[in-house]
């Protein structure tokens, strides 16, 4: 542990040390963050301190109302010692800064900024390097905008959060960049507005715990271990966020845990290990659940969910290639909520009916029975044999005897036969496809000109000059 | 060149060969005589260390059990059925067994001439003939210029005239100062090619003699056409088969091998069984290998 | 008993005047690699599993039209499915076939008359048809490595170099179990009798066993992936999706315990096991075929 700590102080060190050079040519020399403190000390409450450029190094506390602009021109470096700026009182709004070096105790939670006192307005600002993002415990009414926040590359276990709200209700968190932190988590507090953030490489990219009322919208969520995850929080709405390649190792795009009233709303779900996973939500007998216009696809799971799940209102999805479907965690089935309202259901891109009269609506019910999936509902185990032509021939074996089919786990009664949004598909190419085409054209080349090589015959020479005498056959 | 001893072949509870002996010396030629199952085949399969036997045989001092592969290189082979990948062309054919003897492309070649068979290298061998398939057999065995050849029944596919052509290579081989090892059913071969013939029986050797002690001139063998009524052939072959007698079915007629000095016997044969013989010929060697 | 010439002509003549340095496995391997290229059921199988390898790869993008990682991980999934069912057939009958095909036409007798071992026969044989495999294969690859390049980009392009090295390998491992039939039956209907039997075992038979296993006796995953593992077929598909995924986690609990516990180390572990079911099979097919007291 010491010896992780040095290396990482050691590295900091050499960090600061470049990155003061760098400054130094252009800015101030190194200062104390006694100067800004001095600065806070001599203003009026409610001012605002243009804080001159250049490189403080320390912590600062501020205990004044106040706004302090670092005019993008300023960095604090709190060389790994604790947090970097603690605002102890409301009223305080922190804009320009880059915030870097924060300690890295675990009891402690050293933070970038951490606000103990609402409402506060963090924006603009750079955090790098630092254990905890920003920390608002509490600070209700606070306003978290435009921020980036970089965590250390820890083990996801050991990252601290990019951005934490504990009993900090009506806030506002939108536009910030968060990379490789544990999550962003939200922690008693209501009626948030969450818009525009995006969260990548780390743990949960949205975490709601006993957080209520909240509007959840236009959020990006991308590679980390689990998308957005509710627990205990209800009367939620999630609209138009992108949950792409989240592959933990639960691996949800959106996980609800014990959530009533919540509406999931034209939010893109792709490739994640399970797109969507319901579990005991709504949990209230008389709550409800709406999940709508949602773009399902390539997840390896579409929605899972545990059985009994109910109230729930599914329709005019698109489930697209997902390698399960729907299924169910456990025996079950998901007949208590409504895959289809009004005549309208889902779209499923395994759907094996067909739409005579072309009014997009299959004319049979999709109910999907998969003797294999229900033998992996009763024994997750045989999951190993997945994408085994043993599990093919299970199925076929099913189909060839209806007595062996399982009951369908759910049935949409107006299965839709055309996607109802078409913007399903994001482009992730960014690779070039020029070394695909030299394997390809290398493996063709081998296999023929290898085959020629080795099949090739030359022809015999001419025996001109033989001897008759040496012939056998006159 | 080959020397064998106490070689004894089973075939599970069957023995093929009962612990046989013989030498062959340079420059020899001997003939395996005896009738089918007599462990001919066998034998030769054997003294080329195809498959396990007990008893010992080496070639040219080399024991083929331990070194086959070495020993083998000695011995060019023709065997009975001419078993070949139909769909090969000859000429990758003659190069394949080429390769097995470490002969170039040149040395194919030369064997292909020797046999009379170059220009034909584009030819599958599914489209050769009987006797051309028999003279690519002869150019495989004749590949790499070993100094033994091993024939087992080299001309029991062959008409007449090609039978003729076989004879007369070997015998030049023969005069060339190759040490020949064949099975033969047809004594005016072995009576024109074998110094020496070891007659089998039951798979044990029962005679080593020379062909004029086996056959002396009085008892040789002539080979008579009968000509019959339509339809008796099968059964006129059946009857003469039984009673211990060599007999070719052809389109021209019924032919049966008898000595010199019993050619009455057949006939009478056929006529117990109530077969009519309508007329019959004595075929003189030279002349129907002449024709 | 006669003395023995020994001095004399100790070489057959014509060796040392047109000598070629092929050995005689390349020999056989080149016979028997010309032999299945033009063979009916080689180029029907090539074409068989070109036309589906290029299907599969159009299918599993033509529904969405989509780019990116989805269309490259449902292409290698579908191609998958492919493989497993017909690569193993394709080299098990090829294998089954090889030996017993020869001693039926009597061919064999013929080729075990000329100066080679028996060995050298086998090895040149399986050389000759594992190069033609995975010949064959490689044009069903590269067909649907183009159609990739075409429509999703140079994704995976690692997973599917993998994909196609340990398929090869895959046909390895078939091939020799094909010739280990072979050698064991005497004729070439009952050596294809036993492959069909053999595929028949390896592709369904032994995984519904294990399951019906892990449901019965509720086999923990321990004890269902070390049994399941040992199937080459269970391991060429683990080895496919571990360097797709850089973890088994999507085969589930099983697949989760394997990608824990041997971590780095699990696709060396799969390629070793494919590795034995190469070796293994076709070492006892060289003993028991030099033992044989028969042709």
């Amino acid at each position: 542990m010491f010896r992780l700590q040095f290396i990482a102080s050691l590295c900091v060190l050499l960090a600061v040390v470049f990155g003061v050079q760098a400054q130094e040519s252009h800015q101030s020399p190194r200062q104390s963050t006694d100067e800004i403190a001095k600065l806070i000390e001599l203003a009026e409450p409610g001012s605002t301190i243009v804080v001159p450029a250049g490189f403080y190094e320390g912590n600062l506390q501020i205990n004044k109302p106040i706004v302090l602009d670092g005019q993008n021109l300023v960095t604090i470096d709190a060389l790994g010692k604790g947090s970097v700026i603690e605002i102890m009182v409301g009223d305080v709004t922190l804009r320009g800064f880059t915030i870097r070096g924060s300690g890295l105790t675990i009891d402690q939670e050293p933070a970038g900024v951490r606000a103990v006192a609402g409402p506060v307005i963090i924006e603009n600002n750079h955090f790098e390097d630092v254990y905890f993002g920003i920390d608002l415990r509490p600070a209700a009414d606070s306003v978290i905008r435009n921020n980036t926040v970089i965590g250390m590359k820890h083990k996801l276990g050991r990252r601290g959060d990019g951005i934490r709200l504990w009993w900090s209700p009506n806030s506002i968190i939108e536009d910030n960049t968060i990379d490789a932190v544990r999550d962003m988590v939200f922690w008693y507090s209501e009626d948030l507005s969450v818009a525009r953030n995006r969260v990548t490489n780390s743990r949960y990219g949205l975490h709601f715990m006993y957080s209520h009322n909240t509007i959840l919208a236009d959020n990006e969520l991308i590679e980390n271990s689990v998308g957005i995850y509710l627990m205990y929080s209800n009367n939620i709405t999630l609209i138009g966020n992108s949950i792409i390649n989240n592959r933990g190792s639960s691996g949800y795009g959106i996980g609800l845990k014990d959530c009533d009233a919540i509406t999931i709303k034209n939010n893109a779900l792709l490739a994640n290990r399970v797109g969507m996973y319901i579990d005991n939500s709504p949990s209230s007998i008389d709550s409800w659940g709406i999940i709508t216009g949602n773009k399902i696809a390539f997840n390896e799971i579409g929605l899972l969910s545990t059985p009994i799940t109910h109230d729930n209102v599914i329709t005019n999805n698109a489930f697209v290639e997902n390698e399960e479907q729907v299924t169910v965690h456990g025996r079950g089935q998901l007949m208590l909520n409504d895959f289809s309202k009004d005549g309208i259901g889902n779209f499923w891109s395994s759907y094996s009916g067909f739409d005579k009269d072309n009014d997009g609506v299959g004319d049979f019910p999709h109910e999907p029975r998969s003797l294999f999936r229900s033998l992996l509902a009763r024994q997750p185990n045989l999951r190993i044999f997945l994408h085994s032509p043993a599990q093919q021939a299970i199925e076929l074996t099913a189909r060839a005897f209806p007595e062996l089919s399982p009951e369908p786990i759910f049935i949409d009664a107006s299965p839709l036969t055309r996607p109802p949004t078409l913007d399903l598909f994001v482009s992730t190419q960014t690779q070039s496809r020029f070394p695909m085409i030299v394997f390809s054209v290398g493996l063709l080349a081998i296999s023929c000109f290898g085959g020629w090589l080795v099949a090739r015959q030359k022809p015999l020479p001419k025996i001109t000059d033989t001897d008759p005498s040496q012939r056998a056959f006159v | 060149m080959i020397n064998a001893s106490h070689v004894t072949k089973k075939f599970g509870s069957v023995i093929a060969v009962d612990d046989l002996s013989f030498t062959l010396d340079k420059g020899e030629s001997i003939a395996l005589w005896g009738s089918n199952g007599a462990g001919k085949t066998t034998l030769i399969r054997s003294v080329l260390g195809i498959f396990p036997s007990t008893g010992t045989v080496s070639i040219h001092g080399i024991n083929v059990r331990s070194q086959g592969k070495k020993a083998r290189s000695f011995v060019g082979y023709v065997p009975q059925e001419l078993a070949f990948h139909d769909d090969a062309k000859l000429g990758s054919s003659i190069m394949f067994f080429a390769n097995l003897r470490k002969v170039n492309s040149k040395g194919a070649a030369i064997a292909l001439a020797k046999v009379g068979l170059q220009g034909h290298e584009k030819k599958r061998l599914r489209d050769l003939s009987g006797g051309m398939k028999q003279r690519l057999a002869l150019a495989i065995a004749l590949i790499a210029d070993p100094p033994i050849i091993v024939l087992d029944e080299p001309t029991s596919n062959l008409d007449a005239s090609g039978r003729g052509e076989v004879i007369d290579t070997l015998c030049q081989l023969r005069d060339d100062g190759k040490t020949l090892l064949f099975a033969s059913h047809r004594p005016d071969e072995v009576l024109s090619l074998a110094g020496r013939v070891l007659v089998m029986e039951k798979g044990k050797l029962i005679k080593d003699v020379t062909p004029q002690e086996l056959w002396p001139t009085e008892s040789r063998i002539q080979t008579m056409r009968l000509y019959l009524s339509m339809g008796t052939e099968e059964s006129a072959a059946t009857v003469l088969r039984e009673a211990g007698h060599a007999v070719n079915l052809n389109g021209q007629g019924l032919c049966v091998s008898v000595p010199r000095n019993r050619k009455a016997e057949p006939v009478s044969v056929l006529a117990r069984a109530e077969i009519e013989v309508r007329d019959f010929e004595i075929l003189d060697e030279v002349q129907e290998d002449s024709k | 008993m006669t003395t023995l010439p020994i001095k004399t002509s100790p070489q057959p003549a014509a060796i040392g005047t047109h000598l070629s340095k092929v050995s005689s496995v390349i020999a056989f391997a080149r016979r028997e690699f010309r032999d299945a290229v033009s063979s009916r059921w080689f180029i029907l199988y090539t074409v068989a599993f070109t036309v589906l390898a290029v299907a599969v790869s159009f299918m599993s993008l033509a529904g969405s039209g989509s780019h990116g990682f989805a269309g490259f991980g449902r292409t290698t999934a579908g191609l998958l499915n492919l493989i497993m069912l017909v690569v193993p057939l394709m080299a098990l009958i090829a294998g089954a076939g090889s030996i017993a095909g020869e001693r039926e036409r009597g061919t064999l007798l013929y080729l075990l008359a000329q100066p080679i071992s028996r060995t050298e026969l086998l090895l040149g044989k399986y050389i000759g048809l594992a190069i033609a495999l995975c010949c064959s294969m490689c044009i069903g690859f590269g067909l649907s490595a183009g159609v990739l390049a075409w429509r999703v980009g140079g994704v995976g392009i690692s997973a599917f170099v993998m994909l196609v090295l340990f398929t090869c390998l895959l046909a390895l491992a078939m091939l020799s179990v094909g010739m280990l039939l072979s050698v064991l039956s005497r004729r070439s209907g009952v050596a294809t009798g036993l492959g069909l039997f053999a595929w028949l075992i390896l592709v369904f038979l032994s995984d519904l066993g294990l399951m019906a296993g892990t449901i019965l006796f509720k086999l923990r995953v321990q004890e269902v992936f070390a049994i399941g593992v040992m199937n080459p077929l269970q391991a060429f598909k683990m080895a496919v999706i571990v360097n797709m995924n850089a973890s088994l986690d999507v085969l589930g609990p099983v697949g989760m315990y394997a990608s824990q516990t041997f971590g780095g180390m699990l696709p060396w572990i799969l390629a070793l096991v494919l590795g034995t079911w190469t070796i293994v099979p076709l070492a006892i097919a060289v003993l028991i075929f030099s033992k044989r007291g028969s042709v």
